[in-house]
Order: structure tokens, then sequence, then C-alpha cells
């Protein structure tokens, strides 16, 4: 199948949320910067949101039986908002690691190890 | 179904899932009640109290639904969550560790006066994103749950205000956590994706009509790879290798009290999630509960009450269609017997669904008995002049042999469908095992080289981890075949995270009561023991001896259990691997043993003096690590009730 030529379905969703997933955990790997980290993450969460609403729809995939309905919006909701808690958390820790050490470089959080 | 009858059906669902949801409302009420008091009351009651009398309330009320649930296992909240004995031995496992955890802290100290409140809210919320890990039944349910525990413990993890290495070990563990939990999302959105389907016992249905139909499909490599990431997430939260470089480093850089709290309570919920996914996965269960009760409720509700049997019959025989079916794509070896019982069950169906519409038309008069006439003409034409009773018996009597046939044929189909699933558990079986045989040995080699002791029980917790993957991977290949066989198996498993909780959670708070003594918790500053306080350095001779695996103490009857498993299905390689690491682990065991009991303390070195008769703490300590042996005497009444716990898993 050719993706630039096909109608448009949950492949083509399913391929920006690979695309997505890919660019976060890249930056996940590479960055050094603590908030980096945390926004590589938020693109990996939001990648697999995008496949649950495609999923969700039964217009977008070849046998409507294998749609999520309803229950694949719900999980995005949901997602979103654990997202959002887990971002809250992940920065308030963060901000007190600077609070302790002047840096957010996760290379340099190093006095434990062994 | 209408409006009014959907949202009828779903408060009477929400009313009867309440009913067992008892020990999670507790907490729930106790976390409101700890934020309300310190907000209201102020310093006056101590927080301490209240999570003590919720955690006991919770216990209570754990231990009570053990008898109320006995016979089934239940679908609460339109399927998210599963309550059977299994969940619920877990959840008393969970909330007797709570407990245990609040009167240590209460003793350790941890928790100073101002911040006892936001400690008890976060270690409760945690547990209770613990309770939901064990009960999933939803992959919402799962990842929701799986962030509910993690992402309050972050936070525990850096509990220790103003401590460099605290702030580390939260800041690792939130972003190691916060990553495996989007990867494990997005396994989640490609098995949900592929399956059509969130729902855990769905999913294996749905599985096995992909694998019957085409056992090579290329959407298996997607499931895979989906099984593969949900795996990382799972890996993450038992603190396998190689998801495991959070552990040591939090274990060190939090408190004692923490790492004692992520290394029973968090495992323990991670390895029945574990065993939750597995068995979605790879078994096929009879029929969804949810949808069989809902189709029968609207059914009676529309037929009146004494149309109860041929209602009922209808329900079965719609999920004896349902399987027909599936069996006509899986195997064509039955094929002809299944066609023809297809046909009868749809015949029923017909002559129930065309009764219904003629009673909602608002025919009046005597709708019952023309209703129950037209079920005897559709099946049995001849007997249309018999009396009235006589065509309820009849009725009765054909009810009765529909469902025997129904029983009889969805046994078959889900031996055919279980049957297909067999890679799917293979898979599953060699992910779990090779992960295990890793993890163990990795675990036990690293503890080798620490001085802290933290960081060495870190590492003993990551073998553990690996001995309890064990115990799953030896259940998984038996699930579909011998049923008996896989709840045997699961229950060595429920008997492992018992013992375990005895064994290192008395460990940690040993380290947490030495520390508050000498503030040092290098195995070096416990030499000496034996002599200052012989009590103290007995009881953590005999959990330390407990987790090595020594006869008669609990971890060896533990580990016994496991092993016998692995032996019963076969896996060999996991077998010696684990025999192999058991004797490594006695070594760096011994070490701590050896400081304690043959060094020497260094000139000027502060020996702590624990006293194990005179204070709470000394019998704290003494009562917790009398199960530890009594257990490895008598563990016959444990293995029973672990056994019951695993008795409606797989039914």
């Amino acid at each position: 199948m050719n993706l630039l030529t096909d109608p448009v379905g949950a492949s083509h969703f399913m391929a920006v949320g690979a695309v997505m997933f890919v660019c976060g955990v890249v930056c996940m790997a590479t960055k050094r910067n603590g908030l980096g980290i945390l926004m590589g993450i938020e693109l990996v969460i939001n990648g697999a949101n995008l496949n649950f609403v495609a999923f969700g729809s039964e217009f977008l995939r070849r046998n409507p039986d294998y749609a999520l309905g309803v229950d694949g919006q719900l999980i995005a909701l949901f997602v979103i908002v654990l997202a959002a808690a887990e971002a809250a958390v992940a920065l308030a820790i963060a901000l007190n690691y600077y609070n302790n050490r002047a840096t957010i470089d996760v290379d340099r959080a190093d006095e434990l190890k062994g | 179904m209408g409006f009014h009858e959907q949202i009828d059906a779903l408060i009477d669902d929400t009313q009867r899932s309440l009913a067992l949801f008892g020990p999670e409302l507790a907490l729930c009420g106790t976390i409101i009640l700890l934020l309300l008091c310190r907000l209201v009351i102020g310093d006056r009651l101590s927080s301490t109290l209240v999570a003590f009398a919720g955690t006991v309330v919770g216990l209570v009320a754990a231990l009570f639904s053990w008898s109320q649930v006995a016979g089934t296992s239940q679908e609460a909240f339109t399927g998210m969550l599963v309550i059977d004995s299994f969940t619920i031995y877990f959840r008393i496992f969970l909330l007797a560790f709570a407990v245990l955890f609040v009167v240590f802290t209460w003793r350790s100290g941890i928790p100073d006066r101002e911040d006892a409140a936001d400690f008890y809210t976060l270690a409760l919320g945690s547990l209770l994103g613990m309770c939901l890990m064990v009960a999933a039944n939803h992959l919402l349910m799962v990842f929701m749950a799986f962030e509910m525990a993690s992402v309050p413990s972050y936070v525990l993890a850096g509990i220790l205000k103003g401590r460099r290495k605290s702030s580390e070990a939260a800041l690792k563990f939130a972003v190691y956590g916060a990553g495996a939990a989007g990867i494990m999302l997005y396994g989640i959105s490609l098995i949900a994706g592929v399956t059509g389907t969130v729902h855990l016992p769905s999913i294996g249905a749905s599985l096995a009509n992909t694998m019957a139909a085409d056992p090579s499909s290329s959407v298996l490599w997607v499931l895979g790879l989906g099984g593969l990431m949900v795996m990382v997430g799972l890996a993450f939260k038992l603190s396998a290798v190689p998801f495991h470089f959070w552990a040591p480093d939090v274990f060190e850089g939090a408190a004692a009290e923490v790492g004692g709290f992520l290394s029973v309570a968090s495992k323990a919920a991670a390895i029945a999630l574990l065993v939750r996914v597995a068995i979605g996965f790879g078994f096929v269960q009879e029929a969804s509960a949810w949808v069989d009760a809902e189709d029968q409720s609207v059914v009676q509700t529309t037929n009146g009450v004494d149309q109860t049997s041929i209602a009922s019959a209808s329900g079965e025989t719609t999920s004896q269609i349902f399987i027909a079916a599936r069996i006509q794509d899986g195997n064509s070896a039955s094929g002809q017997n299944s066609q023809d019982v297809q046909t009868t069950g749809a015949d029923h169906q017909q002559g129930t669904d065309q009764q219904d519409t003629d009673q909602q038309s608002g025919d009046q008069q005597g709708t019952d008995q023309q209703g129950a006439d037209q079920q005897t003409e559709l099946t049995q034409p001849d007997e249309s002049q018999l009396s009235p009773e006589q065509q309820a018996a009849e009725a009765e009597r054909l009810a009765e042999e529909a469902r025997a046939l129904g029983i009889a044929q969805r046994r078959e189909a889900q031996e055919v469908a279980n049957e297909s699933l067999g890679p799917v558990r293979t898979y599953i079986s060699y992910l779990v095992g090779f992960l295990a045989a890793i993890t163990c040995t990795f675990g036990n080699m690293a503890a080798y080289g620490q001085s802290n002791i933290k960081r060495l029980l870190a590492y003993s917790t990551i073998a553990h981890a690996g001995y309890m993957m064990f115990a799953v991977a030896g259940a998984i290949p038996s699930i579909g075949t011998s049923t008996t066989l896989a709840q045997d198996h699961i229950s060595a498993l429920a008997v492992y995270v018992a013992v375990y909780l005895f064994m290192n959670f008395t460990a940690f708070a040993i380290i947490a009561f030495l520390r508050n003594q000498t503030g040092s918790e290098e195995i070096s500053s416990y030499a000496g023991l034996i002599r200052t306080s012989p009590g103290l350095a007995v009881c953590f001779s005999l959990l330390l001896m407990s987790l090595i695996g020594l006869p008669p103490l609990a971890g060896f009857a533990a580990k016994l259990l496991v092993f016998s498993a692995l032996a019963d299905s076969g896996l060999w390689v996991l077998l010696i691997v684990g025999a192999l690491n058991t004797v490594i682990s006695l070594f760096y065991y011994l070490r701590v043993i050896k400081a304690m009991c043959l060094d020497v303390p260094e000139e000027g070195q502060q020996v702590a003096v624990f006293p194990i008769w005179k204070n709470i703490d000394g019998w704290f300590i003494f009562l917790l690590t009398l199960p530890v042996v009594v257990l490895g005497l008598f563990w016959g009444p444990l293995r029973e009730w672990a056994l019951a716990a695993c008795s409606q898993l797989l039914s």
C-alpha cells in the first residue's frame, strides 16, 4: 500500500504517532537536560494518544469491528490527565533537584552509583 | 436498549461494584481525612493515628470481602476491574503491609510532625494504585493503576528534604519511571489497535481468532512488539534487568522506610499485574461476564419474572453462537457438529427475540401465555395442544437441554481457542523466563561488591524479582492446557510474595532502627552487633538466611515451591539458573552476618545498642521475624490459602 495515494485511514495516524514516538525516545536518550527528557516523555505519550484516537474511530479502520469506539477516545482523555499529573510531579522533583544542586544536568547526577 | 435502561443498568452495576470496593474506599477516605484533618484540626490529631485507623479499617474490609466474594469472580465497574479471590488475596496482603508500614514509620520517625500527613497521603495513594493494579481487567486500568502507584512513589523517594542524594534518587526514579510508562502506553495502544479491544479477557479471545485464522499473520509482529513494550513497563516496576538501573540508586538515596515500601508492596502489585496481563493474553475465558449479565437482565425485565428460565436460555445461546462462530473460524475439525448446534441455538434465539418484540408491541391480554405458546410452537410444533403447565414444563426442559448443550459446546470451543493460543503463551513464557534468568543472575552478581546495606538489599530485591518471575514463567505454559497445574504454580508465587513481605520488610525495619542510632548504613558499621544487641543480630541473621533460602526458614519453603513449579513445567534451564543463583547469593548475605557476628568494631566506632525485649521497636522486629521461622516449619496453611486464592483464576 502507498500512504500517499490511499485515502486517510488509521495507518496514516499510526505513522504520525510512530514518528512522534521515535522522536520522543531519541529525545529521552540524548538530552542531558532533565526538562528535555520530560519533553521527550510527553512526545511518546502523545504519540500513543494519537494512536488511541485513531483506533477509536470506526471510519478510519478497514474492518470497523476492530474499532475501539468510545473506549479509544476515553483512554486518550484519561491519558492526558495522567500525563499532566506526572509532568507536575516530575517538574517539582526537578525543581527540588535544582535547589540542592544548582543544575538539572542529568549527567551530573552521579553521586549514587555502584 | 433504551437510554433509561442503560442508565438503570449502569446505576445497578455501580452499586454492585461499590459494595465490592470497600478496602479501596477506606483508603480513599483515609487520604481525604488526612488532608482535611490538617486543615481543620491542625496538629492536635496525629496524622499517624488517622493513617493507622484508616488502614486497619481497610484491612478489616479486605478480610471481610474474602468471605463475601467466595465462589465467583466478578467484574466490577462495567468490566474495568475484576474482583476474584486472587485480587482479594493481594489486597489483604497490601493492606496488611500498609498497617505494618504505618506502625513502622511511627516508630522510626522518618515522617516528622510536619511531613506526616503528606507522607501518609502519598504512601496510601500509591497503595490505592497498587490495589487497582492487582484487580486490573482493562488496558486503561492497567496504565492508570500503574501511574497511580508510580507517581506518589517518585515523591516518596525524595521525601528527605535538603539531602542531595535523596533529590537525585527522586529525579532518577521519576525520569526512568515516566519513560517506562510512556513506552508501556505506546505498547498498549498497539495491542489495543490490533486486537480491537481493551478488555483483557476479550483480548485473549480476539488473539485466538487471529492466531486460528492465520498463525503467521504479519499482525502478530505488531502484537509481539506491543507485548515487548508493555513488558518494559512491567519490568521497570519489578526492577527487572535491563530496567533495574533505578533500583539501587533509589534505595540508597531514599529513606530505608521508602525502600521497604518499594521493594515489598510495589513489587507484589507488579508481579500480580504481570500474572493478570499474561492470563489476559494467553487464555480464553468462556464468555465475557459483563455482556452476558447485561443481556440476561434486559431480557428478564422485558419478559417478566415467570419467563426467567427461557431468558437465561437465550443468554446462553447468544454466547453459544458467538463461540460456535469462533470455532468455525478457527478449526474446521469439529465444524459439522458446531454448525448443527449453531442452528439450534439460532432457533432458540429467534424464538425468544420474536417473543420479546411481541410483548413490547403492547398486546396486553395474555401476553405471557402467548409468548409461551410461541416458544413451544417454534421448537416443537406438534405439542401445541398441551395444557399451560405442561407447556411450561416442556419449555423449561428445552431450556435446560439447550443450556447443557451450550455448556458442553462452550467448553469445547474454549479448548480449541486455547490450543490456538499456544504460541502466544510460549512467547510470553520465554520472554518472562529470559528476563527472570538475567535479572536473577545480574542482581546476585552485582550485590556481591556492595558496602552499603541498602544498596546490597536493592540488588537482592532485583534478584528476588527474578525468582518471582521464574514462577510466572513456569505457570504460563500450563495456563491453557491444565488449569489446576497453572493455579498450583501461581499459588507458589502467592506464597513467595507473602513470605517476602516478612523477610524483606523486617530487614529494612532493622536498617532504619540501626540508622536512627548510629546514623550509618554501611555494612562495616554493624561490626560487633552480636555483643551489644544479640537479639537483634540473631533476628537479622535469620532474615538474611531466609532471604538466601536456607531450611528450615520460610524463604526455603517459598523457593522450594517456585522451583518445583519450574520442574513441573519442564523448564530445566531456569531451574539450574535459579539453583546456581541461590549458591551465589549465599556469599553476600553471609558477609553481612559475618560483619555482625565476627568482625571487631574499629576504635571509636559507635555500635548500636538495641535490646529486643525492652521496647516496642524490639518487639516489632521480633514479632515480624517470628513468621519467617514459623512459616518455614508450618507452611501448609499459607499454601492452602494461596491455592484458594488462585482457584478462581482461569475458570
